[in-house]
């Protein structure tokens, strides 16, 4: 055995003079700053194909266990092409549009996606869309939690390769009128921004996930909005909007949309649902589930209730059931308000959340509770 | 610190946990109570007798031991087995038995002998509902305060919706579990008037221990006057100031879980505010019953006791927690 040693020492020294070389010539090539990460010097092609692919299997491998629910809604795809206006048109072109030569001067520049989005999967959209790619500066959704936001993105993308600039102008609306990030836009233009998506006295909004505003209190539009701008409400959609409000422009617009007549309530058979339903719902809105400690609605959202409370009577079944589901997941509740909500909302289960949101959908007001009858004879 | 250091701070510590617990407001020890009272005696008759009989062990086995061999011949005899083996444990035991039963049938029959309006006290998470009879008949929905009258046996009937609380007002007697499903009752009978203290004695979930309220014994006719007052709806706001609090303690939606009667507040979930003022204590006598104590409770009650049912409602600017402090307790 002894006279293999020399031999075996050689083999280890040999391994490490070669590692710590290695290192060395790393270290060189790093600190010296030899490599040149310009933008306008362009990988060697393997070095391209092996981040191809290396992003490839990520992605793929990533999304594995995502679960695409049903995107048949005209809805979704209409919402979806708005905030694609808003929030990816910029970056990635739209039908009609050329990528603006500031953005196709990125490396990696953003794809157009009117050609290649039929690269993915739905489920690779989503976990894109919702994630972010490291280093191609697309960001991650900042709507914490509100995967519903994502996947009607999706269903617009779905649908965007090949799409006419026709059918893309109908789909994205006001908000496909302009391009850029901010709202640099003020008066009459900036209000039409808001009823693209929200609809307005006449119009109804562009999904049934999306809250109408005709009527509602200003005071808690503009808690909203501050909401929304702080990070404190979570939407992918409303935050960078709301960020890019002055305070003026925040009064403005919260004051017209209360200002703003309110559009009579028209509810399909669907959306009106059972009798039986609305009749358990309306229980738990005038007179709570005071056994699982829930408070009527009525009692804060009525009539006559604070202003920094939402009247709630006649928004959308899908909007208030969606609100429910973040307040009771922890999504929405990080402000004082949210968490006063929160707390409610987690005592109700998925049947009772769903019945309550039927019925307030259906009424176009809901009336405060009055002083009750005395009991007994006050002597 | 030394070791010796360490021994003395334990035995002061020690000292003064189990000697703090022999006065004040909730000691067995000042009974105020007709129950209380009679168990006392009980109480210090076993522990003298334990310590009899400890002494008595330690002394034989001691003898067993060290004692010469004529002492120790004494304890094989078999008289003394008879006697101490068979007889005085016979004797003794049977004799607390006797005493303790007595002590039993004496507060059964205070039981029956409670006749006249009673109260129902609810265990919540953690809270007391408490319900008087009023004085015709009607339920007078109270909570977090227990006011009995001095000299009439009062049945107390206990309840729970929820979990296992145990009711325990040390001065008046023993403690009696809160059973869901079921009702307990309870006969207590204050023989002075006075204030003590009830504890939940059963854990019932994180604040338990904050589960407490005051007992408040008084002389029938000042009873009957405060029951009498008792029924009444709430005193209408005097103030601008006190309307101002009532208007944003309703449009605040605070009517949902708490009932003030003679307003449209006539929610069930949270303990009843109808004549909060007057009581001694706020949240189950965790705090004090005075305007910044509301304040705090409303915008803090999750440090104060927590994991309570309240949302925190920090959503008000300071007037506005003023004026709604000073409405809540102006409501007497």
């Amino acid at each position: 055995m002894a006279i293999f040693l020399p031999r075996r020492r050689a083999v280890a020294l040999g391994a490490i003079m070669v590692i710590a070389g290695g290192l060395a010539l790393g270290a060189v090539f790093v600190l010296s700053g030899a490599y040149n990460v310009a933008a306008s010097v362009r990988h060697f092609d393997i070095t391209n194909k092996l981040i191809k692919l290396t992003l490839r299997r990520s992605i793929d491998t990533h999304s594995a266990f995502v679960k695409v629910p049903d995107l048949q809604n005209a809805d979704l795809v209409r919402l979806g092409a708005r905030h694609f206006a808003n929030g990816c048109q910029p970056c990635h072109a739209a039908p009609g549009s050329r990528q603006n030569p500031i953005v196709a001067g990125m490396y990696p520049s953003a794809p157009p996606l009117g050609v290649n989005a039929d690269d993915w999967e739905q489920d690779e959209l989503f976990w894109i869309v919702r994630h972010g790619l490291k280093f191609t500066g697309m960001p991650q959704w900042v709507g914490d939690g509100r995967d519903d936001e994502v996947w009607a993105v999706v269903a617009f993308l779905r649908e965007l390769p090949g799409m006419s600039e026709q059918r893309y102008n109908e789909l994205a609306g006001a908000a496909g009128s302009r391009s850029g990030f901010t709202l640099e836009v003020a008066g009459e233009e900036l209000f039409a921004q808001c009823i693209a998506c929200h609809g307005d006295d006449r119009t109804e909004p562009v999904s049934a996930t999306v809250p109408s505003l005709d009527g509602q209190k200003q005071a808690y539009l503009r808690r909203a909005l501050e909401e929304y701008a702080l990070d404190m409400r979570q939407s992918g959609m409303m935050e960078p909007l709301a960020a890019a409000l002055s305070r003026e422009q925040i009064e403005t617009l919260s004051e017209r949309f209360a200002r703003m007549s309110r559009r009579p309530l028209e509810r399909t058979p669907a959306e009106k649902g059972r009798d039986s339903q609305r009749e358990r719902g309306q229980h738990i809105a005038m007179k709570g589930i005071p056994r699982q400690s829930v408070p009527a609605c009525a009692s804060c959202h009525g009539q006559t209730s604070a202003a920094t409370f939402p009247r709630l009577a006649g928004l959308s079944k899908a909007y208030l059931a969606t609100q429910l589901r973040l307040y009771r997941q922890g999504t929405r509740g990080d402000s004082a308000y949210g968490q006063i909500m929160q707390s409610v909302a987690r005592k109700l289960t998925d049947e009772q959340a769903d019945d309550v949101a039927t019925y307030l959908a259906g009424v176009s007001d809901l009336p405060s509770i009055e002083a009750p009858a005395p009991a007994s004879t006050p002597r | 610190m030394t070791r010796r250091g360490f021994t003395t701070l334990g035995f002061t510590f020690g000292a003064a946990t189990v000697l703090g617990g022999c006065s004040g407001p909730q000691s067995v020890f000042d009974a105020s109570g007709a129950e209380a009272q009679e168990i006392m005696p009980l109480f210090w008759t076993v522990t003298g007798i334990a310590v009899a009989v400890t002494v008595l062990v330690i002394t034989v086995s001691a003898i067993a031991v060290f004692a010469p061999v004529h002492w120790r011949r004494h304890l094989t005899s078999e008289k003394f087995v008879v006697a101490f083996g068979i007889f005085l444990p016979v004797f003794v035991l049977s004799g607390l038995l006797t005493y303790g039963l007595l002590v039993m049938q004496a507060g059964s029959a205070r039981s029956r002998s409670a006749e006249g309006p009673g109260v129902t006290i609810i265990g919540e998470q953690w809270w007391w509902r408490v319900i008087y009879d009023g004085p015709e008949g009607e339920e007078i929905v109270s909570a977090n305060e227990l006011r009995l009258p001095v000299g009439r046996p009062v049945a107390i009937r206990l309840q729970s919706d929820n979990v296992i609380h145990s009711f325990w007002a040390p001065q008046l007697g023993g403690k009696l579990d809160m059973i869901p499903g079921r009702t307990n009752t309870l006969t207590v009978e204050a023989i002075e008037p006075g204030i003590s203290r009830a504890q939940c004695a059963e854990y019932c979930g994180g604040a338990h221990a904050l589960m407490s309220m005051y007992v408040v014994a008084m002389e029938p006719d000042d009873y009957r006057q405060w029951l009498e007052a008792e029924v009444n709806p709430a005193t209408k706001p005097a103030d601008a100031v006190r309307r101002e609090g009532q208007r944003l303690f309703i449009a605040h939606g605070c009517g949902g879980c708490h009932a003030v009667r003679g307003t449209p507040a006539a929610g069930t979930i949270g303990p009843d505010l109808t004549h909060v003022g007057s009581r001694h204590s706020l949240a189950a006598a965790r705090l004090p019953n005075d305007p910044q104590s509301f304040r705090r409770w409303l915008t803090d009650n999750q440090h104060i006791k927590p994991d309570n049912f309240m949302p925190e409602y920090d959503v008000f600017s300071d007037s506005e927690l003023d004026a709604i402090a000073a409405y809540l307790d102006g409501l007497e």
